[in-house]
């Protein structure tokens, strides 16, 4: 089996190349050790099989982040047996630096000139077989979209496997030589080479170790501090401290130098008069690119839900429909009733659930893949950069976040968008706070019922603490998944606008939901099974179920929180969805019939108002209504965030905070209403 | 002067990047090393700056773009 790494730039068409490449057989993990996330899967090419590691996309090789550290690892320490450098062929000269910062790495290249087609648009006109003969490395130009032309790329596969070919440092140390203007013989390059002289650095040239030196590189830093004596260390250190950050510049500016030196015979740019689209003044206005954004937004998730909602509302009736025939099977058969009240309840409840929750996930991930599939995210992203950078986040973070509001767990997936995995995490414990429209629509049903006129003042306040969770996660949360010393403020490319590939879209899309499908559906079956059993009783007598005397047992605990122990089941109900808790209350005080089937159903019962008021005090009220604020979202979530950090440690810090932020508020407001009211 | 101080649809060459090599590394990487031309497609005073070198449309914070010193072209 040989291993093929893809490097490229973010927006190089790296993913789209690595999903035709793998199609299905593809495996979603973290690195060992590490927060970050890994791509590999596989594909057979004459009889051989391949694995295609899709290495986080980062501007060049040097580690200043956690994704950018193992993607240098990576191809530095030779696990691949192919390095494939994509490159952006309508941007060539930008978009080859990846392949300068790369030549000095012994390995086998070959070079993928993508989006071909764009270049052609912009008049651009480029000699693929000059650039092969100038960099004596397989070159291809194509266009990844276009799933027709995958021929070409295994040829260019098949001859860099049979001719294995690497790519000198050797051009570039001559320009950076040749660009130091006090004479060749002082430059830091010359002095710092022959300080290494009797070191084998394996893989890589000694330029190149050279560069990473005087690009202050943390890992080559270290490596060298090592491997040298500490009385040449100190000599080198004299050298990199005198450089400052200049080394960078004068080997930064070398490796453009030689990318424009081959290009300069092998491509011409069509010059055109470069000017700010119409749509791109309103899209990256101050003011109006915002409502811009905010109407793409809608708009989007609008259309793709209207594909969605019929499989939503059929799902929701498929329990009406598949009910009685349970029962009737059940009874036929002389099986236990409790058999058809767990196969309606837990497996075919379950699943409707789960179906049904998939088509906000699927509303999400369409619109999410669009935006970024025509260029309009980064536009977003730039008008929103000043407000989320206020948090440490990146203006990407935009989008899913307001997403949330329709739908926590969909939104979790939409993280994506986000490129280091620690802007991903910190997205998604704001997400958590971040009501759907079923979580305003209890906590304002609630407010309603206790409070009456007086709700809308509830709507405010939620609002308020929201921003005030923020501001609490941002100082718990942030500097840890996004050190601030490696934080850059923006500095972010637009890429030109695209039509979407509409086919390898819907494919990447379909198999995420497929993906996240399955983790949800574990999730919450395990969930509906405890809820059942808990509050299985023969007679359907809550009195008669676990749950019960699990919940009078706690009590004396729960009502620290001001929740006896019909709100605080109903709190826990909470955690299965927002619109369960209703249906557990219901339950839990009128005391009689099947609890599980109204969590199930989402069901309220219709007098829950007045049953709660006469049995609910206000201070009581209040604690519950705060708690249900800031409770878990809902089992879809767990789900999604679990299939998204691929860590349980993560998901249940994140559940374990919002129960404390949750229980903690509602402590505050029932104490405080106690002694007020 | 530095990069913010220019107009829209001026033209300018990139001269010096200041700052830790951090900065240095990720503006260079973006495709800004000196000398690079470059247009300034929009700078409203108050967002980031909008520039087209290379063939890319790229967005620099404010407070990023004084840590760049260019000429005018």
């Amino acid at each position: 089996m040989r291993t093929i790494a893809l490097l490229g730039q973010p927006n190089s068409g790296k993913s789209t190349l690595f999903n035709a490449l793998t199609g299905s057989h593809q495996h979603v993990g973290n690195w060992p050790g590490k927060t970050v996330e890994r791509a590999e899967g596989y594909f057979t090419f004459d009889e051989e099989v391949y694995r295609v590691v899709d290495l986080p996309g980062s501007y060049g090789l040097t580690a200043n982040s956690a994704e950018e550290a193992v993607t240098r690892n990576f191809v530095e320490q030779g696990n691949a047996d192919i390095v494939c450098i994509i490159v952006d062929a309508s941007q060539l000269e930008r978009s080859l630096y990846m392949l300068a910062d790369f030549a000095g790495i012994e390995r086998p290249v070959m070079l993928v000139l993508n989006m071909m087609d764009v270049a052609e648009q912009k008049g651009k006109k480029i000699d693929v077989q000059k650039i092969q003969s100038l960099l004596n490395i397989p070159v291809l130009g194509f266009t990844a979209s276009d799933l027709e032309g995958y021929s070409k790329f295994f040829d260019t596969l098949k001859r860099a496997v049979e001719k294995p070919a690497k790519i000198s440092s050797t051009k570039i140390r001559e320009i950076a030589l040749a660009n130091v203007s006090d004479g060749r013989e002082s430059s830091p390059i010359l002095k710092l080479e022959k300080l290494l002289d009797y070191l084998d650095f394996g893989n890589r040239e000694k330029f190149w170790i050279v560069s990473k030196l005087l690009e202050n590189d943390s890992l080559v830093r270290s490596e060298v501090e090592t491997a040298v004596t500490p009385e040449h260390w100190k000599q080198i250190k004299e050298i990199l401290d005198a450089e400052g950050a200049e080394g960078g510049l004068l080997t930064g500016e070398a490796k453009y130098r030689f990318i424009s030196e081959t290009l300069r015979e092998v491509a011409l740019a069509g010059e055109k008069t470069v000017k700010l689209s119409r749509f791109d003044k309103m899209a990256t206005h101050r003011i109006w690119g915002k409502f811009v954004a905010f109407f793409i937004l809608v708009l989007t998730l609008a259309v793709s839900m209207m594909i969605a909602v019929p499989i939503i509302a059929s799902c929701f009736g498929l329990q009406g429909v598949v009910g009685p025939f349970v029962n009737q099977a059940c009874e036929s058969l002389g099986l236990w009733p409790a058999v058809a009240s767990f196969v309606n309840s837990v497996i075919v409840g379950g699943l409707a659930v789960t179906v049904a929750m998939m088509g906000f996930v699927f509303a999400i991930l369409v619109t999410f893949g669009l935006m970024e599939d025509t260029g309009y995210l980064a536009r977003s992203s730039y008008v929103f950069d000043s407000w989320l950078s206020r948090l440490g986040l990146h203006g990407k973070a935009f989008m899913p976040l307001v997403s949330g509001l329709a739908c926590t767990g969909g939104a979790v997936c939409g993280t994506r968008v986000l490129d280091t995995r620690g802007q991903r995490l910190f997205a998604m414990v704001l997400l958590w706070s971040i009501p759907c429209g079923s979580k305003v629509a209890v906590v304002l049903f609630l407010a309603s019922v206790f409070f009456g006129s007086a709700a809308p003042l509830f709507g405010v306040i939620y609002v308020a603490l929201i921003f005030a969770s923020f501001w609490i996660s941002s100082k718990l949360f942030g500097n840890k998944l996004m050190p601030v010393n490696e934080r850059v403020g923006m500095i972010m490319e637009l890429p030109p606008y695209h039509k979407p590939h509409w086919k390898i879209l819907l494919k990447t899309v379909c198999r995420n939901v497929w993906e996240v499908f399955k983790k949800a559906i574990v999730v919450i079956w395990s969930i509906s099974l405890v809820f059942w059993l808990l509050s299985y009783s023969k007679d359907g007598l809550v009195a008669h179920s676990l749950l019960y005397h699990i919940g009078n047992f706690i009590e004396p605990f729960t009502q620290i929180f001001g929740m006896r122990w019909q709100l605080f089941i109903s709190y826990l109900g909470g955690v299965f969805s927002k619109e369960a808790s209703l249906g557990v209350m219901s339950v839990v005080f009128s005391s009689s019939t099947d609890a599980f089937s109204l969590i199930a159903r989402n069901e309220a019962g219709a007098n829950l108002g007045e049953m709660m008021r006469a049995a609910v005090s206000l201070p009581e009220a209040l604690a519950f209504i705060f708690a249900s604020m800031f409770n878990v979202p809902c089992v879809l979530t767990m789900g999604t965030t679990y299939r998204e950090t691929h860590s349980l440690k993560w998901t249940a810090a994140i559940a374990g905070y919002y129960f404390a932020i949750s229980l903690g508020l509602a402590f505050i407001v029932y104490h405080i209403a106690l002694w007020v009211l | 002067m530095c990069l913010s101080e220019l107009q829209e649809n001026q033209k300018g060459l990139i001269q010096k990047i200041n700052g830790d090599s951090r900065f240095v590394s990720r503006v260079v990487s973006m495709g800004l090393p000196p000398s690079s031309p470059f247009l300034v497609l929009q700078n409203d005073g108050r967002s980031p700056v909008l520039l087209y070198s290379h063939d890319t449309m790229i967005a620099i914070n404010r407070k990023e773009c004084m840590q760049i010193d260019v000429e005018m072209a």
